[in-house]
């Protein structure tokens, strides 16, 4: 999948597994932090993430330091899960 | 009565360094435990009238050799406060099995291994005092802190259990339990997160190592002698 493509169907993602119900996918500021940012979302959030994008993906996040990766903003996640996913 | 000895673990830095210059204030025969950092060990020497003694107290044959050799030199051991500890925060979902691990050895294990080695001269004594420093993460939770409340948890426990095993020979066992205390760690605080602690502090404040140190200093009183295997916050009423 092209990486355009992958980022905008991860915010979709991100604002169904997070229930940001009034945001939509171009509220979402690919470049920005996801957590602790302008998104208003705590590291507490991140489980239910990493949860979905095992779930949609098949890709693992074993632990923080993987994770301090793979959140640090919509297009890294995006290039995680293409470097990633089954 | 002969001057009292005491070991302080961790006792060069923050609440420790406090604990020190309060037990130190009191003149009593000061030992302050470090394990990395000599420079900060070195300014609390000379500054507090104190001895430093080195050893990684997750390591039980450094605790052991370092107590034997304040014993030999002293010939008794009258007070251990064990203070040492450090924190790795994570969720569990996502913690290495290290940081649960290095959290468990620091904060749990020393206290067992520390405990056991200035036990001897107290029991032939007659007459001891252990404090152990907690925190509200054992009495109330902390998300990203199940390692370091699992280990304070089990040291308000253990803390409960040797009171009862020790009482009969007039040492006693007791728990501290600082809340968010001002040292170099939350010194380093961006605002808006210091603000966010504070806001749920009845007091209003952060509290100062001094206020954890008259703590600490009231259970190891003489007139505290009938007070063991309780825990006293000194928490600005966070729990």
């Amino acid at each position: 999948m092209e990486k355009d493509a992958l980022v905008e169907e991860l915010k979709a993602l991100i604002i169904k597994n997070l229930k940001l119900e009034d945001m939509t996918p171009p509220d979402i500021d690919a470049a920005a932090p996801l957590f602790g940012g302008g998104l208003g979302l705590d590291s507490i959030d991140a489980l239910e993430l990493v949860v979905g994008l095992e779930k949609t993906y098949g890709i693992r996040i074993p632990d923080e330091d993987v994770g301090k990766e793979a959140f640090a903003s919509v297009n890294a996640l995006a290039d995680y899960v293409l470097k990633n996913k089954n | 009565m002969s001057v009292r000895v005491a070991l302080v673990t961790g006792g060069t830095k923050g609440i420790g360094r406090e604990i020190s210059r309060a037990l130190s204030l009191k003149g009593m025969r000061v030992y302050m435990n470090f394990s990395g950092d000599l420079q900060a060990a070195e300014a609390a020497r000379q500054e507090l009238n104190a001895e430093i003694v080195r050893a990684d107290v997750s390591d039980q044959e450094q605790v052991n050799a370092m107590i034997s050799d304040i014993i030999k030199k002293e010939d008794r051991l009258d007070i251990l406060v064990n203070n040492a500890g450090i924190i790795r925060d994570g969720l569990l979902m996502l913690m290495p099995a290290q940081n649960w691990h290095r959290v468990i050895e620091v904060n749990l294990n020393s206290v067992y291994y520390c405990s056991k080695a200035a036990l001897r001269p107290m029991v032939a004594n007659r007459w001891g005092r252990i404090i152990n420093i907690i925190s509200p993460s054992a009495l109330m939770g902390r998300a990203g802190q199940t390692n370091y409340a699992a280990s304070k948890g089990g040291v308000l426990s253990f803390t409960r259990s040797l009171a009862r095993e020790v009482a009969r020979y007039g040492i006693t066992v007791n728990a501290v339990s600082p809340g968010v205390i001002e040292t170099e760690l939350t010194s380093t605080m961006e605002e808006k997160v210091r603000q966010e602690f504070i806001s749920k502090i009845p007091a209003g404040r952060f509290g100062t190592p001094e206020e954890v140190a008259r703590a600490v200093s009231f259970l190891l009183s003489d007139g505290a002698g009938y007070i063991t295997g309780e825990y006293l916050s000194v928490d600005g009423g966070l729990t």
